[in-house]
């Protein structure tokens, strides 16, 4: 379905199938309202995801990606979210560094029970993304701003003489 | 042979800014620690007189080129059928490659042969040829890695070049060597350049001999088609390479490509893009053989190529144009000069 | 006998069990040196040892697995080959390591532009002389001498591994680690003091002039799946050939991605990028953040296993958001 342009941002969704997809089923089940510029993409679990997946998505001009686990000790799969963890982590502190504001990813653990927790999560989510707005994207750098740069590195300034 | 013109130095910006006026054209700057072409901006000042990072070659073959977009509509009436229509890019634009040296533009000579044979003309390469003019420099110093005259070139050789520059004093003499290339001179900015022409012709040689004397390599042809099977040579050739692309990429007479499409749904484009035969994937087949399994075989392939295979079916021309720059940008500093003369005396033994 | 004699000596005296031994000798020009593979005696003879040795010979190791091979080694190379029998690339027991003390290699760029600062081209270089703490350039009849300390790699800068972490014939007194000058290594601080949106413009800007060579992938020794590599694959397709700025980046991403916890900071592939990109910075921050969770650095310890192959189900460091 297209996003609704001027309304709807465009963020991505990792849900892992079997609690958290559940959990959201149990908030459209339980009609719970929440916005819905979140579109799931659903893997078998959290360890699947690659953290590539989110830096593709955020590099291919999402505005924003939430991924959701079930909650560590209670992994379908025994571990996998545990190695989600370290490597969420990891890639959510890595992306400033690559010129992404931070506060656009987030990874978080939802059961499948847990259908209010779902919706409380979305809204908060897509409300963060929101405040920040549109993503800011790679082929779109203002020149005043490369200019500013090509400045500071200058010519030679890749390295440090003393 | 027409008359030499000058300009000097200080006009040199005004020249660019008035041959951009209805025109691409691209200069050598810094940018970070590399020298690139750019299209020409006036607060950038361009860096001649030495040899660029990467040579002009994406101005006639760039790295990545669409070369039709494909769209397919679904017939409404019946959804088992579609048309297929193909749009061609082939809008080039014109274009001025200012600064490069000799060498840069000589590279060209020798993708001509290929991409604009009789059998299979390239209309790609043939619009974009036919768009840009080479203005090169002819060099006033040369580097421990120039190698021109050992293939037949040399600091100041025309060849490719449609307007040759030669530094003299505060200036420099422009010379026209092709038809494409003779309207520059035609500009106001220039002068007469009659009492400047010796002293070029003094920088030119000056610079030649400064390269020294070029061994003899005619043999090498024969000899490396003689090494083909010594596998132990190859790997002792091959054994420090890492077998990446830099030297294919910065090589201003490599020119071969891979097609690769780009589908979204029904639509899609169709891009050529460089590829280097020093890369595993290069030779590898759909089912999975790969006739050019190890570095050594590709680098045999790489210089026997260059050195060799094309010479032969190309009037002797070598199919390299000495700029070095393989040298220079390979991280284990892989010597292509070496390896030829290796071969050579491989030979004699 | 000189340090280095005692060098040649051990390795002519290991070369017959050995397929062959991957060390350094003089190179194309009195400025480079280049890998040598000694596979007779007299090729031992050209090894060199001293600041032009700037490649990590680790790179080679996987390709001759199966086989009984020896390498010469600094110690910032010691940690890949560390690192290469963390993740169980290469065996133990058919590699054999040499190693001396080292003092820093330099920075061909830091070099080139001191020489056109002078007035002259690297490619007029006709000597080098080195000693411990000075390189000495001459070129068009001129002789720069130059401190070491201020044209060798950033990484001599801050070095706390001048000697092979592990090794098998270590020759010389061991050298003393360096403290570094600045708590943030220049290129680090750099980017910090970048706003984010900077950050994306610095990117934009550097990534512009790849030439998609992956030199940076091939020279990096724990890239082994250069081959294979999923920026060259169709299936899955995460790459188009597109030559923007942002494919390019992406590239960098994930080769930086995949060196989590892995990366021992050789600078391997920013040197060998021909376009002198500064991409070693991705990989220092993730380093910088593995340290930070998991107080781990990579190639030091063969037994230890990499942060992100394992977990702790309570973490110590990770703390996350309430909702």
């Amino acid at each position: 379905m297209p996003v609704l342009t001027g309304r709807e941002l465009r963020i991505v969704g990792f849900l892992c199938n079997w609690c958290s997809y559940g959990g959201a089923d149990t908030a459209g089940v339980g009609r719970f309202g929440q916005p819905t510029d979140l579109r799931i993409i659903r893997v078998p679990c959290s360890g699947r995801i690659d953290p590539l997946f989110i830096a593709k998505t955020l590099i291919s001009g999402a505005d924003g990606v939430l991924v959701s686990g079930c909650h560590p000790r209670d992994c379908h799969y025994a571990e996998g979210n545990f190695y989600a963890r370290r490597r969420l982590e990891v890639l959510k502190r890595f992306l400033p560094i690559l010129g992404i504001d931070p506060a656009r990813f987030d990874y978080t653990w939802v059961s499948a029970s847990e259908g209010q927790r779902w919706q409380k999560v979305v809204t908060a989510f897509t409300d963060q993304i929101h405040a920040l707005g549109p993503a800011p994207r790679y082929s779109d750098v203002a020149p005043e701003l490369l200019a500013k740069v090509a400045a500071v590195i200058g010519q030679g300034g890749n390295r440090v003489a003393a | 042979m027409a008359a030499v013109k000058y300009i000097s130095r200080d006009k040199l910006p005004q020249w660019l800014a008035a041959l951009a006026q209805d025109r691409r054209v691209l200069v050598p700057v810094a940018e970070g620690d590399g020298v690139v072409f750019r299209p020409y901006d006036p607060a950038k000042e361009p860096i001649f007189g030495s040899d660029a990072t990467a040579p002009p070659k994406s101005a006639v073959f760039p790295a990545c080129q669409e070369l039709f977009r494909y769209e397919q509509t679904k017939d409404a009436e019946n959804p088992d059928k579609s048309t297929l229509e193909l749009i061609p890019n082939l809008e080039m634009p014109a274009t001025v490659v200012f600064g490069a040296k000799p060498c840069g533009a000589r590279g060209f000579l020798i993708f001509d042969r290929v991409y604009q044979g009789k059998k299979f003309p390239d209309p790609y390469y043939k619009a974009a040829r036919d768009a840009t003019v080479f203005v090169t420099m002819a060099c006033a110093k040369v580097e421990n890695t120039c190698f021109c005259h050992w293939v037949g070139s040399g600091p100041a050789d025309p060849a490719g070049s449609d307007v040759l520059l030669t530094p003299v004093g505060d200036g420099y003499t422009v010379e026209a060597v092709s038809d494409k290339g003779a309207p520059l001179l035609d500009s106001p900015l220039l002068t007469d350049g009659a009492a400047k022409a010796a002293e070029a012709e003094a920088v030119k040689t000056a610079t030649r001999e400064a390269l020294g004397e070029a061994p003899d390599i005619s043999s090498a042809p024969q000899a490396l088609l003689d090494a083909f099977n010594d596998m132990d040579f190859w790997r002792d050739q091959s054994d420090k390479c890492l077998s990446c692309g830099a030297c294919t990429f910065l090589c201003p007479t490599c020119y071969c490509f891979t097609i690769t499409d780009e589908p979204a749904g029904l639509n899609g484009r169709r891009m050529r893009s460089w590829d280097a035969c020093m890369h595993f994937q290069f030779t590898l087949e759909a089912s999975g053989h790969n006739p050019r399994p190890t570095k050594a075989h590709r680098l045999k392939n790489r210089v026997g190529h260059k050195f060799s295979y094309y010479p032969t079916l190309h009037e002797g021309l070598i199919a390299c144009c000495g700029c070095g720059r393989c040298i220079k940008s390979c991280p284990v500093s892989v010597d292509i000069r070496e390896i030829v003369q290796n071969a050579v005396a491989r030979s004699k033994a | 006998m000189s340090r280095l004699e005692d060098l040649k000596a051990r390795i002519k005296a290991a070369l017959p069990g050995l397929e062959c031994v991957i060390a350094w000798q003089k190179g194309y020009d009195p400025l480079h040196n280049t890998p040598l593979f000694i596979r007779t005696e007299a090729d031992v003879d050209k090894l060199e040892w001293g600041p032009l040795n700037v490649h990590n010979p680790a790179v080679y190791l996987p390709s001759f697995r199966g086989k009984k091979i020896g390498v010469v080694v600094k110690g910032c190379d010691s940690r890949s080959v560390v690192e290469l029998l963390q993740e169980g690339l290469i065996d133990r027991d058919d590699v054999v390591i040499f190693s001396m003390p080292c003092t820093g290699v330099i920075d061909l760029t830091k070099v080139k532009a001191r020489i056109a600062a002078a007035g002259t081209t690297a490619g007029a270089v006709t000597a080098v002389a080195t000693d411990g703490n000075t390189v000495s350039v001459t070129a068009g009849g001129e002789t720069l001498t130059l401190p070491l300390e201020q044209v060798a790699a950033d990484k001599c800068g801050s070095c706390q591994f001048p000697n092979a972490v592990l090794s098998d014939q270590f020759v010389g007194d061991p050298a003393a680690p360096i403290t570094p000058k600045a708590p943030v290594a220049a290129d680090l601080a750099t980017l910090d003091a970048l706003s984010v949106p900077e950050r994306m413009a610095f990117w934009r800007y550097q990534m512009e002039r790849c030439i998609r060579c992956y030199a940076c992938r091939n020279a990096c020794p724990l890239c082994v799946c250069r081959d294979h590599c999923i920026a060259q694959s169709r299936e899955p397709h995460w790459l188009t050939q597109e030559d923007t700025s942002t494919e390019k980046f992406f590239f960098q991403v994930v080769h930086a991605m995949h060196l989590a916890g892995r990366c021992t900071e050789c600078g391997e592939c920013q040197r060998a990028c021909p376009m002198d990109i500064p991409i070693l910075a991705l990989k220092k921050h993730l380093n910088r953040t593995i340290h930070d969770l998991f107080d781990y650095q990579a190639g030091v310890d063969p037994q230890a296993i990499p942060p992100l192959l394992q977990f702790k189900v309570e973490e110590d460091n990770i703390k996350e958001r309430g909702w």
